[in-house]
């Protein structure tokens, strides 16, 4: 035994092998992963290698399906749920300070709004297709009955519970009513808001998702459903990874425009 | 105001704010009537007036008598009522038990031992940004069009909710409250069991309302993408018939039966989580 | 002596009860007192015996039962621009940094951007957080952040300054260099301060006047003039010991 380790106690010892084997687990189970993927693709049941998938990555670069990348079907999704989440950001963050602020208007809309949340988003799709055929409209508008609940949600809860606290502040220096909605309830509620554009945002994705998949000729759903179609499976995988991708940097990106916006808020996040 | 201030007696003061109270409930009980029926009243209108095309909208009665028939009807998609929505609820159950029975055991191991929660984490990342909806292509081709391929995606949609929820609620057992196991002298495993599982029950319980509504909420996509039954099939078969009436009808029903649920779980969660009441 | 002796605010039979399940609970009962100009009047009172619930009908947060209030002569009802508030749990929005909420006030009356600046300004400067303008509320301690709410009370340049318990969330040591603080402050920008408390050390050390408060409901118990005692008080000085340990016979346990 060396000088060094005998300074250690046996506590140490095992802290110190214990820190490397958690360095060692998170490697040990991506390769796993990577293992059972080769596993299932080479035991025949029609599942694509790594290297499949790969391939078929590159070549959507270079041999676009119905004149489009990947990178173009990933923006056309994006301008759907882009187009959707302006109207649901503007709207609904306007419908949810109105009926989390004025109890007379929560009583009046409240239970309607209940009634609309309690349906999934997904429901409606057959009932805009049946309105307003398969376009571009139709699929924006199925994103935002898909994705407004969430942000109304969370601003009305946000607008409802402003801290007695705060508001006697405005009271002890005369706030007006107008002063005490946009200078305390409104910037007191801003995080549950951004909470409700982040889960709105995510929500969106999904719903996109999903109406693409039902019936429509560009973006990454789209891109899926052929993949079913032609049994092209590799195609089917990469979409899944683009989506993947994509939903991940979108919750990135929220999450900084939230700090960006509301600095004092030190979310401690344990996931 | 006259000089002396009238001193109210305290059955009158109690009185005062009792009606206070009593005709605010009433004033909004009156809004909310108001609102719902003004809503109904405006798509009675708009249905029977024909600014809509009845193609597009059939009126409320019309869809409350479907709701009837439809009980002994089979027509347009092949199945009655009761079926679609047993068909629905056995997908659904399926799913999300699965969920919760495997979803919230792996976060509160996850979240209790470092070890464990360093090998499961990779993978759990890999797979969290990928919706459950994009999984329906690839399930088809393992499992084919049945109740497996849609309690698989369901799964999904529920496990992760369930984990990350169960996860975070032990990861935030207060310190003080396993230091008193530890100084009973209890194992780290007591304690997990003891301590750390019913700290978190409130966070895994909010995981659980999240998980059951994205179960009903992905179950609908599940049997319009790849199912011959339920009742999201149903309204997808009234769709291609352009039976608007059987689109409505099958959107509330489904609207229904998840608050229905819901309702059931906040009731389980008021049983178990009893003590959280003042 | 005795033109420096001008009641500001006046107490007239100040009632307050509350509805609760069984009946009707009393905080306050039959309070009558009065206030001199530029004096620091201290209320103390035991435990929950309604001293905040005092303090909310004096800044208008509530309204009384029964009783009126008198400022300068005139009754008022509700919120005054003339009364400020330093809350207890010090109130800071976290929204805002320390310009931001020591000029709120200013801003809701409508003064203009640099003008507010500079008041909050001289403000923040005399409370002595100059350099943490730009801090938001979770960046400062606690002593830090009662100093933004005092100054926050102070720019509205009020005449009555109320101070409800602003030191009960702080600890031992940064309390005792808080009450020093305000004395210094109060030193400085003069003005009628009813300061609230359950700390008899603490309302000896400040006081010009005490009022003694019982316990629920709280009705005035009796009233010390401190006015005898020369400030800085020594907390260890004979006759300062004295009179602590007389108020201190005096006042109710809380239960």
């Amino acid at each position: 035994m060396s000088k060094k380790q005998e300074m250690l106690s046996a506590a140490e010892i095992r802290e110190k092998r214990l820190s490397v084997l958690y360095k060692i687990l998170p490697v040990v189970s991506v390769l796993l992963l990577v293992a059972l993927w080769l596993a299932a693709s080479s035991s025949g049941t029609g599942f694509p290698s790594p290297a499949q998938v790969w391939d078929r990555t590159v070549q959507l670069f270079v041999k676009p399906v119905k004149k489009l990348t990947l990178i173009g079907h990933v923006l056309i999704s994006l301008r759907r749920i882009g187009l959707a989440l302006l109207f649901d950001w503007t709207f609904g963050i306007a419908f949810g300070v109105l009926i989390g602020w004025f109890p007379r208007a929560k009583a009046l809309l409240g239970p309607l709004f209940n009634a609309f949340r309690a349906i999934p988003p997904l429901a409606w799709i057959p009932l805009i297709t049946l309105w307003f055929g398969i376009g571009e409209f139709p699929k924006v508008l199925i994103v935002i009955f898909g994705s407004l609940a969430s942000i109304v949600v969370n601003v009305q809860a946000g607008m409802s519970n402003v801290e007695k606290m705060y508001l006697d502040v405005g009271t002890v220096f005369n706030a007006t009513p107008r002063q005490r909605l946009m200078k305390i309830a409104f910037p007191s509620a801003l995080d549950a808001i951004f909470a409700g554009v982040r889960t709105s945002t995510s929500a969106a994705w999904m719903v996109v998702l999903a109406a693409e998949m039902l019936g429509a000729n560009a973006g990454v759903g789209f891109l899926i459903s052929r993949g079913m179609d032609s049994l092209d499976m590799p195609l089917v995988l990469t979409g899944m990874v683009a989506i993947g991708i994509v939903g991940a940097i979108l919750a990135v990106v929220t999450q900084f425009a939230e700090r960006m916006i509301c600095p004092w808020t030190r979310r401690k996040k344990s996931y | 105001m006259n000089e002396t201030t009238n001193v109210l007696t305290n059955e009158q003061r109690v009185k005062l704010v009792q009606d206070q109270k009593r005709k605010l409930t009433y004033q909004s009980a009156m809004l909310s009537i108001a609102g719902i029926l003004g809503f109904l009243l405006l798509w009675e209108f708009l249905a029977i007036s024909g600014v809509i095309e009845g193609n597009k909208l059939s009126d409320v009665l019309q869809v409350f008598r479907l709701f009837i028939t439809k009980f002994v009807d089979k027509k347009p998609d092949g199945a009655i009522l009761p079926v679609h929505i047993w068909s629905s609820l056995e997908v659904a159950l399926c799913g999300f038990g699965l969920a919760v029975l495997i979803g919230i055991p792996l976060g509160w191991l996850m979240g209790w031992y470092r070890g464990f929660d360093s090998f499961m984490r990779p993978i759990f990342e890999i797979i969290r940004p990928i919706p459950p909806v994009s999984w329906i292509p690839l399930t088809i081709v393992w499992l084919g069009v049945g109740l497996q391929a849609k309690a698989f995606i369901v799964f999904f949609a529920a496990f992760v909710p369930c984990l990350i929820n169960s996860y975070t609620g032990i990861r935030q057992t207060k310190e003080v409250l396993k230091n008193v196991g530890k100084t009973c002298g209890a194992s780290y495993f007591t304690i997990f069991w003891k301590v750390g599982i019913p700290s978190s029950m409130t966070m895994t319980f909010a995981g659980i309302k999240v998980a059951i509504g994205n179960a009903w909420a992905t179950l609908v996509a599940a049997e319009m993408l790849a199912s011959s039954s339920g009742l999201g099939y149903m309204i997808l078969m009234g769709r291609s018939y352009g039976r608007v009436d059987l689109v409505i009808m099958g959107i509330l029903v489904i609207g229904i039966l998840g608050v229905v649920i819901s309702a059931l779980i906040n009731l389980l969660e008021n049983l178990v989580l009893g003590w959280k009441k003042l | 002596m005795d033109e420096k002796k001008k009641v500001i605010l006046r107490l007239e039979n100040i009632c307050q009860s509350y509805v609760v399940q069984n009946g009707v609970k009393d905080a306050v009962e039959n309070v009558s007192f009065e206030i001199y100009d530029n004096e620091f009047l201290v209320i103390l009172g035991p435990g929950h015996c309604g001293k905040t619930v005092l303090m909310n009908m004096i800044a208008g947060l509530e309204k009384p039962v029964g009783g009126r209030i008198f400022l300068d002569g005139e009754e008022i009802h509700g919120s005054d621009r003339r009364i400020g508030m330093v809350f207890q749990s010090m109130n800071l929005m976290p929204w805002r940094t320390v310009m931001g909420n020591v000029e709120f006030g200013l801003e809701l009356a409508g003064v203009k951007k640099a003008e507010r600046r500079a008041v909050a300004q001289k403000y923040i400067d005399l409370v002595g957080l100059q350099g943490f303008e730009n801090s938001y509320p979770h960046e400062l301690s606690g002593g830090m952040k009662q100093r933004v709410g005092i100054a926050r009370a102070y720019t509205n340049n009020p005449q009555i300054l109320l101070m409800d318990e602003p030191f009960g969330a702080l600890d031992a040591q940064t309390r005792y260099a808080m009450e020093e603080e305000v004395l210094r402050i109060w030193g400085q920008e003069k003005r009628t301060i009813i300061f609230v408390t359950n700390n008899i050390e603490e309302a000896v050390f400040l006081a010009d006047r005490i009022v003694l408060l019982s316990n629920c409901p709280a009705t005035v118990k009796q009233i010390y003039d401190l006015n005898g005692l020369p400030k800085p008080r020594n907390m260890t000085d004979p006759e300062f010991l004295r009179i602590r340990s007389e108020v201190s016979a005096n006042t109710d346990l809380a239960l």
